[in-house]
């Protein structure tokens, strides 16, 4: 299992054009609708405007992650997005942001291996190299290859 | 080398859980400091804990923002911050946690107040309601039994001429507080199982037990009975809302009551008051051989689990037998009760390269638990090193067990540790039954120090 399965070509936007985070997060949750990962843009855009209040998901070094558990979401999926504008995200470390993940979990999902898969991509944003490629990434293909070796 | 733990969790449980748990772990490994990291995340708990673990760690960093079973770090020191500051500052965040003072032995006693604490609160079906009844009945038998043993200080049939002071005390104590006895310890196990309709039928019951002469025995199965009898009525009886009302005031009482009345003196009363007539004679004409076993099994029961459910057994056994005035087992079982704190500490005296700092000034809180008869003083020692000390401990209470009954001492209160030894006669052959304390306690002592691994080798 590749965590390319859970990225669909409509969901990566390279770049986006946003003028804030929450038109970011809008935009994300269409495309992750487009890709049928999504059944209930509005519950779950509900669960990650919720997550966000409890704490910003911009985790430093420009990298934002917001996600969402929701039963509106029908299984488990990734979005993209290489921001064309740095966008303030109140990140831990109060930087910008140019690179957005978006992960979402459907409510019922204990323990599968989708779930792994993004558990390692929260492991490897950790990981300075990592996120070094990511900000140079220009094409789809090149974030596909990227994400295929984690 | 000090050794860390760290959990981490978040609310969804796929990112910040292990983005946190990276983070600690690559700080940890530039820092070079031994970390391990359990994650509470969307897939379940993953590198979870040992007690040895938390036993051997210097501190605890909690990076969460939900419940990540925080009690079981009691006593030791624990930095807890949001989950977003592990991935902000995982650096920091070790040296705050390497910098933290291990617990002081003032902290000792509410750790063990706490895992008793702890331990209460998760029993759960029949054992506890058999607790909620003991722990009710306990007072009863504490200030019965005393004031007993006070009434023989003007000789042992003093009681016997009415109108003195050792009348009236044989009468609050024998004849009141120890005739309520196995009634409430019948009426709060009903009351534990079926809550308020549960009292009645319960005491009911309890009382029946004691006057059919079916004893602690029979109070207990009394006390259940009559609980699920009520709990089941309170379940299945169906009436229109407006006499709904009448359920829990009349039907149930009555029904309860009225089955386990006349199932304790029809069926349930007879053959278990054979049972509590044999235990009884049998126990009271005990030949030492029989006594020596009998004060090895208890005694070594109370040390096995320091204050869990075979340690109760055994104490509820011996409590039992005090309301058919069997006063041996309660000796032997509080003798063995209060060995294994007092060999702990007696062993960090002698074995002094064999225990950390910390555990030395541990064993001096032990040494008062241990003389308090509170056997769970020495549930720190044992998680830390359970294969080593359990043995010892079980070994020096079942040679304090054995000797107690060779030596035929007694004890009529079901509690206090030293503190009953100076009231007169509530022990029979006081000298004697200190005697096998302190032997208890040095057999303890010399096996702990056999068994037991010099400290740095242990850390290394």
């Amino acid at each position: 299992m590749n965590i390319n399965a859970l990225l669909d070509e409509k969901s990566i936007f390279i770049p986006m054009n946003a003028s804030d985070k929450n038109s970011v997060i809008s935009s994300m949750i269409d495309g992750l609708a487009a890709s049928g990962s999504i059944s209930n843009k509005e519950e779950y855009m509900n669960a990650v405007l919720t997550r966000e209040s409890t704490g910003s998901t911009g985790i430093g070094f420009n990298v934002a992650i917001p996600h969402g558990k929701s039963k509106g979401v029908l299984k488990p999926g990734l979005a993209f997005a290489k921001l064309s504008a740095p966008t303030d995200w109140d990140s831990l470390d109060g930087q910008p942001v140019n690179i957005v993940f978006m992960i979402a979990v459907p409510e019922e999902a204990a323990g599968n291996e989708h779930l792994q898969i993004l558990i390692a991509l929260s492991r490897k944003l950790i990981d300075s190299d990592f996120r070094d490629k990511l900000m140079r990434i220009e094409h789809a293909d090149q974030l596909k290859n990227l994400l295929a070796a984690i | 080398m000090k050794k860390l733990l760290a959990v981490t969790a978040c609310p969804t449980g796929v990112a910040h859980t292990y983005m946190a748990a990276e983070s600690l772990i690559k700080a940890a490994k530039e820092k070079d400091i031994p970390l391990k990291v359990e994650t509470r995340g969307a897939v379940g708990v993953e590198n979870e804990f040992t007690e040895q673990e938390i036993a051997e760690a210097h501190a605890i960093i909690v990076a969460a923002d939900t419940d990540v079973l925080e009690s079981r770090f009691a006593g030791k020191p624990v930095v807890k911050v949001p989950v977003a500051q592990a991935i902000k500052n995982p650096a920091g965040l070790l040296d705050e946690a390497l910098s933290r003072q291990a617990s002081a032995p003032g902290d000792f006693a509410q750790q063990v107040e706490q895992s008793k604490a702890q331990r209460s609160s998760s029993r759960s079906g029949p054992y506890k309601h058999l607790m909620t009844g003991v722990s009710h009945m306990l007072p009863l038998v504490v200030a019965g039994g005393l004031l007993i043993a006070l009434s023989f200080v003007f000789g042992i049939e003093a009681f016997k001429e009415e109108g003195t002071l050792a009348a009236a005390l044989m009468q609050i104590g024998g004849g009141s507080a120890f005739a309520l006895m196995v009634p409430i310890l019948a009426g709060f196990i009903a009351f534990s199982i079926a809550e308020k309709p549960g009292l009645a039928p319960g005491l009911i019951g309890g009382m029946l037990a004691s006057s059919i002469g079916a004893g602690f025995l029979g109070g207990i199965l009394a006390g259940f009975l009559a609980g699920y009898t009520a709990f089941a009525l309170k379940k299945y009886i169906k009436l229109p809302r407006n006499l709904e009302g009448l359920k829990p005031i009349l039907l149930i009482p009555l029904l309860a009551s009225a089955i386990t009345g006349l199932l304790m003196i029809y069926v349930i009363g007879e053959p278990v008051k054979g049972i509590m007539d044999g235990l009884t004679s049998w126990l009271t004409g005990l030949g030492t051989t029989n006594a020596i076993l009998l004060g090895l099994l208890l005694g070594a029961m109370m040390a096995f689990d320091m204050g869990g459910p075979v340690n109760k057994a055994a104490y509820t056994f011996a409590v039992g037998l005090l309301a058919s005035d069997v006063y041996g087992p309660m000796a032997a079982v509080m003798a063995a009760g209060m060995t294994p704190p007092l060999g702990l500490w007696l062993a960090t005296l002698i074995a002094k390269n064999k225990f950390t700092k910390e555990e030395k000034d541990a064993g001096k809180a032990a040494s008062v638990l241990g003389i308090s008869f509170i056997t769970e003083g020495a549930i720190p020692f044992a998680a830390g090193d359970p294969f080593r000390v359990i043995p010892s401990i079980i070994a020096g209470s079942s040679v304090t067990g054995a000797l107690s009954m060779a030596f035929g001492a007694t004890l009529r209160a079901p509690h206090g540790g030293i503190f009953v030894l100076p009231i007169p006669n509530a022990v029979g052959h006081v000298a004697l039954y200190a005697l096998a304390i302190i032997i208890g306690t040095v057999v303890t002592a010399i096996l702990l120090s056999l068994l037991k691994k010099p400290v740095e080798q242990r850390l290394s």
